[in-house]
């Protein structure tokens, strides 16, 4: 089944069509609750924020002029919403100075963490330690379909920022690899 | 060396995912280098965790919570306006009766039983003037109540 094009979908949400919105919460379930699952550990906390998302989508369809795309408005609003929930890594600097005052580790020789299954959780909770845009960023770029553009758009940032982010987000994660989840 | 390595540091994980590329030195310090070398090892193991992380799925009834709870929140806002609209009714039947009671007790007629010889009487005696002004901003006010309770049950008619 063919998805109804976006502006379509948007419209027929703003005159009150249930079933619009139905499918709307459809097509983008599964994009919201990735960006907010990979977040929020708890799995339950993670359903209720996404739902959350969709409420604030269906307040604020009738005021959405659709300049931007809906795909874009709802990672601000997952941003949004991920900023009420975790409020001291929203407003967490996403300057690179933060790292250099960070205490330097020299890397160990034993490595055999890296690539197993501890690594893996190690890994999620240092994103879970990530400011809320960098969060946004790792997941979004690592989710499929996920452009840049996109990224830029709704992170209200030129292209190039976005990829300089994103490679400081990595660094933050491999610094906090190597400190506090060794 | 420990320079060189500090200005390697900020380019790891450009290097890690292939988007920037070693100049021959640097490749040549990275090959002879611990330090490099680790730290370039540990941005790619990230990226490629990154890119295997699974994608959570939402549960199935995700799109069904959704829709009960935008019904819920509905609900809760229209009660919120009935409780509004019908706050501002009883306020405005006290307004009314507080001002026909005034009137009343301004012709000294605020009695159990209602005398109507004593209210011809007191018309011809209080002066119509004053008495008609009263009576009109109390019947205005009738009618606009009765106007805001037609405009209610026009409302709720529709809705439903």
């Amino acid at each position: 089944m063919r998805a109804t094009p976006e502006h379509e979908l948007v419209e027929r949400c703003r005159q009150g069509d249930e079933t619009a919105f139905r499918e709307l919460v459809d097509q983008y379930k599964g994009l919201v609750f990735a960006l907010i699952a990979r977040s929020i550990a708890n799995r339950a906390r993670a359903e209720e924020l996404a739902q959350d998302v969709f409420l604030k989508v269906h307040k604020g369809l009738p005021y959405f002029r659709g300049e931007a795309k809906l795909s874009t408005w709802l990672y601000r609003i997952v941003i949004n919403v991920l900023s009420q929930e975790r409020p001291e890594l929203a407003t967490a600097s996403l300057d690179d100075r933060d790292d250099e005052d960070r205490p330097r580790v020299q890397p160990v020789a034993d490595d055999r963490a890296f690539g197993d299954l501890v690594m893996k959780d190690r890994l999620e909770k240092a994103i879970e330690q990530l400011p809320v845009q960098y969060q946004v960023l790792i997941n979004g770029h690592y989710l499929k379909g996920m452009r840049y553009e996109d990224l830029a758009e709704a992170l209200n940032m030129p292209m190039g920022t976005v990829k300089t982010h994103l490679h400081r987000a990595k660094r933050r994660l491999r610094q906090l690899l190597e400190t506090e989840y060794r | 060396m420990k320079k060189r390595c500090d200005q390697l540091e900020p380019l790891i994980e450009a290097i890690a995912d292939g988007s920037a590329q070693l100049s021959v030195d640097d490749a040549a310090h990275v090959a002879s280098c611990a330090i490099c070398s680790r730290r370039i090892e540990r941005a790619r193991a990230i990226e490629g965790l990154l890119a295997m992380r699974d994608i959570a799925p939402p549960p199935a009834a995700f799109t069904h919570t959704v829709m009960a709870r935008v019904v819920q929140e509905r609900w809760k806002a229209e009660r919120a306006i009935d409780l509004g609209f019908n706050l501002a009714i009883a306020a405005g039947i006290l307004v009314i009766a507080s001002a026909g009671a005034g009137l009343l007790w301004s012709l000294g007629m605020l009695s159990i039983t209602i005398d109507v010889d004593a209210i011809v009487r007191a018309l011809d005696t209080s002066g119509t003037g004053r008495l008609l002004s009263q009576v009109q901003t109390v019947a205005m006010s009738a009618v606009l109540l009765t106007m805001a309770l037609g405009v209610w049950w026009w409302a709720e008619a529709a809705t439903d």
